[in-house]
């Protein structure tokens, strides 16, 4: 025990010894300044709406979409595979939202974000079929060989916009 | 058989020209249809002609429909696209429904994306927006400011007492009740 303790107090000094130590310069420049205000609960939604209001940053948003939860800011491509009703140039909005979020806040659905807060806007750009895959099943020594060929539909779609809109801790709207 | 024997390439997901930023164009620009009037193997895309090709031109101003009878040769489709791509597919001995999808499959597709192996289903300019997980990520900001060593901040409160730790304090404790053992003295 006592040499796991002295071990431990080494690494500790070796981190924190001489000018500031290792660590120190670190901590310095990642984390902000301990903020000696203390923000209440309002002070801390008004700043998220004011930073909504000013589009202070890019927004993201996890969405779920046909069993799979993505990613998903401004600009990107998703792929979805399998047989998807909407065709091409159709505009889709999607309802669940799991999470949004900014550079500064996230806002967490439990287990959706409230309808109406966040609007996250696709664009079906392609509908086409996977490259050819090869199912191949061979078992040594027992006269088994399988194969089989199979394409899957492939939906391209670009996100339009995740949109956070500025009224935070407003009560829901039941829309669903 | 694994994707690397494979004479495939892979590659990652991309638009042309940003399509559907902003607006969205349809990828077909031209569609060629090769057939015999005569065999028997040109009779799907015969009947697709007859019935739904002019419909096809109505709705799909932007694409351009070329029609070749040639004798006694196997229909095909050729798709031309955009970004260059040309798809060229066989249509010999298809039926009117199945030509009428794979039409279908030529128009909606933004180039020959079969030709590739996705090796990411999504693609982004943006990989973080919080930026990565440091150490010191959700980490209380009372750190930057403590002066160390520090009795809080250093205490090695990780590990379970051992055995001859809970003894001493064992027997510790029961010394105390000794002492506070009245007797009959």
């Amino acid at each position: 025990m006592a040499m796991i303790r002295a071990g431990l107090q080494k690494i500790a000094t070796a981190f924190t010894g001489g000018q500031g130590g290792i660590l120190s310069r670190f901590v310095s420049n990642l984390i902000p300044r301990e903020n000696t205000a203390v923000n209440t609960q309002k002070d801390v939604i008004a700043t998220c709406n004011k930073l909504v209001e000013e589009r202070a940053s890019r927004n993201f948003a996890i969405v779920h979409l046909l069993g799979k939860q993505w990613r998903v800011t401004d600009g990107d491509l998703v792929v979805v595979e399998g047989y998807w009703p909407p065709n091409i140039g159709d505009k889709i909005k999607f309802d669940k939202v799991l999470l949004a979020a900014t550079k500064d806040f996230s806002l967490i659905g439990r287990p959706l974000v409230q309808p109406g807060l966040v609007t996250v806007i696709a664009t079906v750009i392609s509908k086409g079929l996977s490259h050819t895959r090869v199912h191949f099943k061979k078992k040594r020594r027992k006269q088994f060989m399988r194969i089989n060929f199979q394409r899957a539909e492939q939906t391209i779609l670009r996100i339009n916009s995740v949109e956070i809109a500025n009224k935070i801790n407003e009560a829901p709207k039941n829309v669903f | 058989m694994s994707n690397k024997n494979l004479f495939l390439k892979s590659g990652f997901l991309r638009a042309p020209l940003q399509n559907g930023v902003g607006r969205y164009v349809c990828q077909l620009q031209r569609i060629v249809l090769k057939f015999c009037k005569s065999n028997g193997s040109s009779r799907g895309i015969r009947d697709y002609i007859e019935q739904d090709l002019v419909e096809f031109a109505e709705q799909n101003p932007g694409v351009v429909v070329y029609l070749k009878p040639r004798r006694h040769r196997a229909p095909i489709v050729v798709g031309e696209y955009l970004n260059g791509d040309r798809v060229w597919m066989s249509m010999h001995n298809k039926t009117h429904s199945e030509i009428t999808k794979w039409i279908e499959v030529l128009r909606t597709q933004q180039g020959d994306v079969a030709a590739t192996r996705l090796r990411k289903y999504q693609s982004t300019d943006h990989p973080s927006i919080q930026g990565p997980w440091t150490p010191f990520t959700f980490k209380l900001p009372e750190l930057n400011t403590a002066t160390l060593p520090n009795v809080k901040y250093g205490e090695n409160n990780r590990l379970a007492p051992s055995a001859t730790e809970q003894l001493r304090r064992l027997f510790e404790k029961q010394k105390l009740d000794e002492k506070d053992l009245k007797t009959a003295e």
